[in-house]
């Protein structure tokens, strides 16, 4: 259940139109192992433990060869390990809380957040783990991958407090990634792609045996660079200003940033890195839609 | 009409229009920064095209025009000619408006040649006035072009003794007699000052009477001088079969209806005379009485090289009159003169009206005298309406609730 608190992360519309997804790792789907989305009680892979029946079990998760020897009735309960394993990595630098002058309280990091609960929403919903880590500043944040609800709540907890701030971790920074995100783990990074640190990164996740997913945020500004008259540009992260004339400057800007967008969505690309763009006027649900709707 | 700056200098306030221009240009540097990731595509222009840009057009506009409108009241604009050319009937209290009108042309602004000049619709004003200066005044006023009738009655109350001099020829319409002229204007106060004692004329025959009344009382050592005033006062008696003049010494009872007081004693008037004087009789003094208190003496009476011989003033209602000289032939040898019971008689008797009423005919306006320049119509409290108005306009604009940002 979503706490009581002020704004939910996740909107209870976008909350029931994610429920007919499901996450989905290319490597792991079809392979030897199964179906991670199976959920399957008792045909599991690995035996956990037995415990004494209790009514309401199902008649054939009972060991009927146990109670033949022992007279008792006992449930087989096998500890079915997810083979997918879902690592959010939220970018918390400055750029992020960037918002649109025309919905200030709407930023990047926002987006991202909300985001974020959604794909736990998911991960939950399919009974995969999820971690988690947040960018920015010196080193990395993570929390360990784990299931279930309490999981959850702890990841909205840290989120609720998270604020944009700082630069992209440099490559030096970081080593608790790659000692703590597995292989054949599901990385879906949350950022907006501008630093080419964040390329690199994933490109080195991707390159390592991780399915890397991309979401990259925009804003609408970015997207449709609406000013007009003389304007003063603040770059939030090195504090840069560059004074202008929004007309003026709009036509090179845009084509500009059109031929940064194709570039990055190539480099992505080329380094094996499935991406999908996201500009903070859609619905919420509709880059997880592009990422794991239909057949993918 | 024209408009005209009486003040011009105080353009030079336009100066001010300058502030908030300032102030609205500048905001631009004290514009929020845009955070802009994207920053590193945005190309820096090498030559960033800095058009003035202003915000607010609105307030701008409002604040320019009321500087403008401050600095123009400053300037104490005026309307010149504020009378309309054209033509002009006025028709003097006594004269038949109906008749005026009927012969003036159509549109002609009609209106009394009276104080203010009140239209023609209105009742015709009570109030005398001159209408030699009401004409000059009006003529000073009209533009250049503007003609002038004047309907008059057949006789006019109230001019000067000469023909006004106006700056254009007037259209001098004397109507017949209708109405009764009006009574003669109430003298003038006792304190004017008049060129002389005249001839008494008819008008004057009950103030003649009252002269003869005269009451002589004369100190012991002012009786050879109070002989030539008694004698005089007894040359007035139509007959001589006629009472003899109340004559005595000062400490003789004063008879309630003396008219006329002949004190001739040294020294102060005593506070009994003078509250006859005040109540409205005329009191004759010698050189020896002292008129301190009495007012500013007027010469009356000049001998024929021109030196004083009496003079004389108001006090209440009454006047005092008194002799510069002592009464003796030597020092005043008109006292032995055969007009001087007239002369007396003139100096006691009341000060004649000037004349003031004269037969319209011969009262035809004469031309050339300096055309005047209209006095201007001053256009400040206009001024000081539209800046208020403004004001409020800038103040609302100023603090509505949509405005972005200050000032």
């Amino acid at each position: 259940m979503p706490p009581a608190g002020p704004p939910p992360l996740l909107p209870p519309d976008v909350r029931h139109r994610l429920q007919g997804l499901k996450l989905r790792a290319r490597r792991a789907a079809g392979s030897a192992s199964g179906i991670h989305a199976s959920r399957n009680r008792g045909a599991g892979l690995e035996f956990a433990q037995h415990r004494a029946y209790e009514p309401g079990d199902e008649p054939r998760l009972v060991d009927w060869k146990l109670y033949a020897r022992s007279d008792r009735l006992f449930v087989r309960e096998a500890e079915r390990e997810s083979p997918l394993t879902l690592w959010i990595l939220l970018d918390a630098s400055g750029s992020m809380g960037q918002a649109d002058g025309a919905r200030p309280d709407w930023t990047r990091l926002d987006a991202a957040k909300a985001l974020a609960a959604g794909l736990a929403q998911m991960a939950l919903a399919g009974g995969d783990s999820f971690g988690w880590a947040t960018l920015a500043g010196d080193r990395p944040h993570l929390l360990a991958p784990g299931a279930g609800g309490r999981h959850r709540d702890r990841l909205w907890l840290e989120l609720a407090t998270l604020k944009a701030a700082g630069g992209f971790p440099s490559a030096a920074q970081w080593a608790p990634l790659w000692s703590r995100i597995g292989a054949h783990d599901l990385v879906v990074l949350l950022s907006d792609v501008f630093d080419p640190k964040t390329i690199d990164l994933a490109g080195r996740l991707a390159g390592a045996g991780r399915e890397v997913l991309a979401i990259r945020l925009l804003t609408v500004e970015e997207r449709d660079f609406p000013f007009r008259g003389a304007q003063r540009f603040r770059d939030p992260e090195t504090g840069e200003e560059l004074p202008g004339d929004g007309l003026q400057l709009r036509a090179d800007f845009l084509r500009r940033f059109g031929e940064a967008r194709a570039r990055i969505g190539a480099e992505l690309d080329t380094r094996g890195v499935r991406h999908v763009e996201y500009v903070l006027d859609e619905p919420l649900d509709a880059p997880l839609r592009r990422l794991f709707g239909g057949k993918a | 009409v024209s408009a005209a700056l009486l003040a011009p200098l105080g353009l030079a306030a336009l100066a001010a229009l300058l502030v908030p221009l300032l102030i609205h240009l500048a905001r631009r540097d004290r514009q929020r920064p845009i955070d802009f990731a994207a920053l590193r595509w945005l190309e820096p222009r090498p030559k960033p095209h800095r058009r003035p840009h202003l915000d607010e057009r609105a307030l701008l506009v409002a604040r320019l025009l009321l500087l403008t409108l401050l600095a123009l009241a400053l300037a104490r604009p005026a309307l010149l000619g504020g009378r309309g050319a054209g033509t002009w009937l006025l028709v003097a209290p006594g004269a038949d408006p109906a008749a005026a009108r009927a012969q003036a042309p159509k549109g002609a602004q009609a209106r009394w040649l009276a104080p203010g000049f009140p239209n023609l619709g209105q009742s015709a004003p009570e109030e005398a006035a001159s209408i030699s200066s009401l004409l000059r005044e009006l003529d000073a006023d009209l533009p250049r072009g503007a003609r002038l009738i004047v309907a008059v009655p057949a006789a006019l109350q109230g001019v000067d003794a000469e023909r006004p001099r106006l700056s254009r020829d007037v259209d001098w319409r004397v109507q017949p007699q209708t109405a009764p002229p009006a009574p003669p204007r109430p003298p003038s106060s006792p304190t004017s000052a008049h060129a002389g004692p005249q001839a008494p004329t008819p008008d004057q025959a009950a103030d003649q009477a009252a002269v003869q009344t005269l009451v002589l009382r004369a100190a012991p050592e002012l009786e050879a001088g109070a002989r030539y005033v008694k004698a005089a006062a007894e040359a007035w008696s139509p007959s001589a079969t006629a009472a003899a003049p109340d004559a005595g010494p000062l400490s003789a009872p004063l008879p309630n209806a003396a008219r006329a007081i002949a004190w001739l004693a040294p020294g102060p008037l005593p506070v009994a005379v003078r509250d006859r004087v005040a109540g409205g009789a005329v009191v004759l003094l010698p050189v020896e009485a002292t008129v301190d208190g009495l007012g500013p003496a007027t010469p009356l009476w000049r001998d024929a090289e021109g030196r004083v011989l009496a003079e004389g003033g108001g006090l209440g209602r009454g006047r005092w009159r008194r002799f510069t000289r002592p009464l003796t032939s030597e020092a005043m040898p008109e006292v032995l003169q055969p007009d001087f019971p007239a002369r007396l008689a003139a100096l006691l008797s009341n000060p004649p009206p000037p004349p003031a009423l004269v037969e319209a005919r011969a009262y035809h306006p004469l031309v050339g005298a300096a055309a005047g320049s209209p006095s201007p119509q001053d256009l400040t409290p206009i001024m000081a309406l539209m800046v208020a108005v403004l004001f409020a306009v800038e103040r609302w604009l100023a603090t509505r609730p949509q405005r972005a940002d200050t000032p």
